[in-house]
């Protein structure tokens, strides 16, 4: 057993650990933040999709102590001016969320994308959630919210 | 009528949960005092198989290792009772369920499931279902292995074929698919006074509930499925995986239980698509009118019967593909093997069935020396068609123009100059 911090959408946790915990469970089990999905637990799948450091990870293939001193962002800590994050409601607008298991790991891939890249093209659009496996979509939907995304967040208007 | 949602673009119900994260899959339920359930499955895919819980129970943490003694109706099947809830005596493919340890914590419920000790004595197996269908094969369950046999018959092919200008053949394959679902399977379940509540993300809650009644000999009423959000299914979620040893162990301990799949064990739970064999025999005149056809199709259904009759029906219904032929002889398979089993998949059995006659329409229009569009265009149901199974289409059939905007899509005029 061992105590971490974790800081986590901007709330710092003291968490008791086991040491082979992985930080998908800390954040699961621990924080009971279950908007984190796990598809595969081998980092294929992408749907335990963080922000760490303003980078994605996949959270099954962190260590939970790896997550210490980090700033962390999780589908529960993304939120816009009017609750929705113009990433979420682009989503919702364009029919990109089915079932929904993919959708927390593409909104945090979608954001980790935007916050570095403005007006991405559609291609480094698929790169950038390349790493994200959707079954229900087949991801035009999702490379077409994104776009809209960019175009919100850019504070453009979109041709309805 | 005004209409409402008809034609307008409507946000999903379950859209806003799923989008923020607050969607409520299996896995994502947590209750007080829970306990975890990991399931021993097969190793081998055909064997009489006999367990020694002994070691395992005596396990740190084990409160109880549920086996087929322990259910009091050992058997469970969308269209069959094929499948057993623990295997009694024999396996017959890999994955079966063979016990489920119930335990304080996931990590010693894995530890136990790896103690129980398996003593396999395996017997030959079959695995191609063509091998499957002759007579001395072995035997997956007591009786043939052959399950069904769709026949149709429409007018005369044996007939028809000697009067064609044209007789095109093809054996043709499609391989096993699995759904990949992106969530796997996972449950709780717990009990409400007498009730026993299961939490699962199924396709099928109703059946489940009569499932698990009947598995557990209990009343209907006592019994209560509650559907949370499903994350994709695709078909794979219509037979019962864990709900039934959920509820026992709710049964057997009076404590919340909860299992989760890895994505391994997804794949040894749950169905496949079915792979077919298919053999076509596709005749037509010098006028590239469609005289006859004949297809034998032999569906490998695995260890179990899952929906096989529906999806090796379907496939039989759909074997002419959208097109009229006034001679046909249809007989489709569903034959047993001990591969993983197959079941529902998205399409149920007619998607398989366009490899072989979408080729077979390729072949017989080069032999014509008529270009594949226009021979599809001649012989496309329209509306008045009749179908080999005698239905008249009466209404709606916008095949005749879906194929000529496919063409025009495709530039297929200007293709078709450049290749002649």
């Amino acid at each position: 057993m061992k105590r971490i911090q974790l800081k986590v959408n901007g709330k710092v946790y003291e968490v008791d650990i086991e040491e082979d915990m992985r930080l998908l469970d800390v954040l699961r089990d621990k924080l009971h933040l279950t908007g984190t999905k796990e598809g595969c637990g081998e980092g294929e799948c992408g749907a335990c999709t963080i922000i760490m450091d303003e980078t994605t990870v996949n959270a099954c293939m962190v260590m939970a102590f790896q997550g210490e001193g980090k700033e962390i962002i999780t589908i529960e800590g993304v939120k816009g001016d009017h609750d929705l994050h113009p990433i979420q409601r682009a989503f919702l607008e364009e029919g990109a969320v089915q079932c929904g298991f993919c959708t927390p790991g593409m909104v945090l891939s979608a954001k980790a994308l935007l916050d570095q890249n403005p007006s991405p093209t559609r291609k480094e659009i698929r790169e950038g959630i390349s790493g994200n496996l959707c079954r229900c979509t087949g991801y035009n939907q999702i490379v077409n919210a994104i776009e809209k995304a960019s175009q919100y967040l850019r504070g453009e208007e979109t041709k309805e | 009528m005004k209409l409402e949602i008809v034609g307008e673009n409507v946000i999903r119900v379950d859209g806003l949960a799923k989008v923020t994260g607050k969607a409520t899959y299996p896995q994502d339920l947590y209750v007080d005092d829970m306990v975890f359930g990991k399931t021993l499955r097969s190793k081998k895919p055909h064997a009489f198989v006999k367990l020694d819980i002994s070691k395992a129970e005596e396990i740190s943490g084990v409160i109880k290792i549920l086996t087929y003694q322990d259910v009091p109706n050992n058997h469970h099947g969308v269209l069959f009772k094929d499948h057993q809830v623990f295997c009694s005596k024999k396996v017959r493919s890999i994955g079966d369920s063979l016990a489920f340890v119930i335990a304080t914590s996931e990590k010693a419920a894995e530890k136990a499931v790896a103690a129980i000790e398996v003593t396999y004595e395996e017997i030959e197996g079959v695995f191609d279902p063509i091998e499957a269908m002759k007579e001395k094969a072995p035997k997956v369950h007591d009786d043939g292995n052959i399950l069904y046999h769709y026949k149709l018959r429409k007018g005369d092919a044996e007939n028809a074929f000697e009067k064609c200008d044209v007789v095109v053949e093809g054996e043709y394959k499609t391989s096993m698919v699995d759904h990949a679902f992106l969530q796997p399977e996972a449950g709780l379940a717990y009990k409400e006074g007498d009730t026993i509540v299961v939490c699962a993300a199924t396709q099928y809650p109703h059946f489940d509930q009569l499932e698990i009644a009947e598995a557990l000999q209990l009343p209907l009423e006592k019994i209560k499925v509650i559907n949370t959000a499903v994350g994709g299914a695709f078909g794979g979620r219509e037979d019962i995986t864990m709900q039934i040893h959920l509820a026992l162990a709710v049964k057997v301990t009076g404590k919340p239980v909860k299992t989760v799949y890895s994505r391994q064990e997804s794949f040894e739970a749950h169905s496949k698509r079915h792979p077919m064999i298919m053999y076509y025999k596709t005749g037509a005149d010098n006028n590239g009118k469609l005289m006859a056809m004949e297809a034998k199709i032999i569906g490998d259904t695995g260890a179990y019967a899952s929906w096989a009759i529906n999806v090796l029906r379907k496939a039989g219904v759909h074997a002419t593909g959208p097109y009229e032929i006034s001679n046909v002889k249809v007989d489709s398979y569903a034959v047993y093997t001990n591969n993983p089993f197959a079941g529902a998949m998205r399409g149920f059995g007619a998607v398989q069935v366009p490899i072989g006659h979408e080729q077979q329409m390729d072949m017989l229009a080069e032999k014509l020396e008529i270009d594949p569009i226009t021979f599809r265009l001649m012989n496309c149901f329209k509306v008045g068609s009749r179908t080999a199974t005698g239905q008249v289409l009466e209404e709606s059939i916008p095949l005749q123009k879906c194929i000529e905007e496919v063409a025009k899509a495709m530039d297929f005029e200007q293709k078709l100059e450049g290749a002649v």
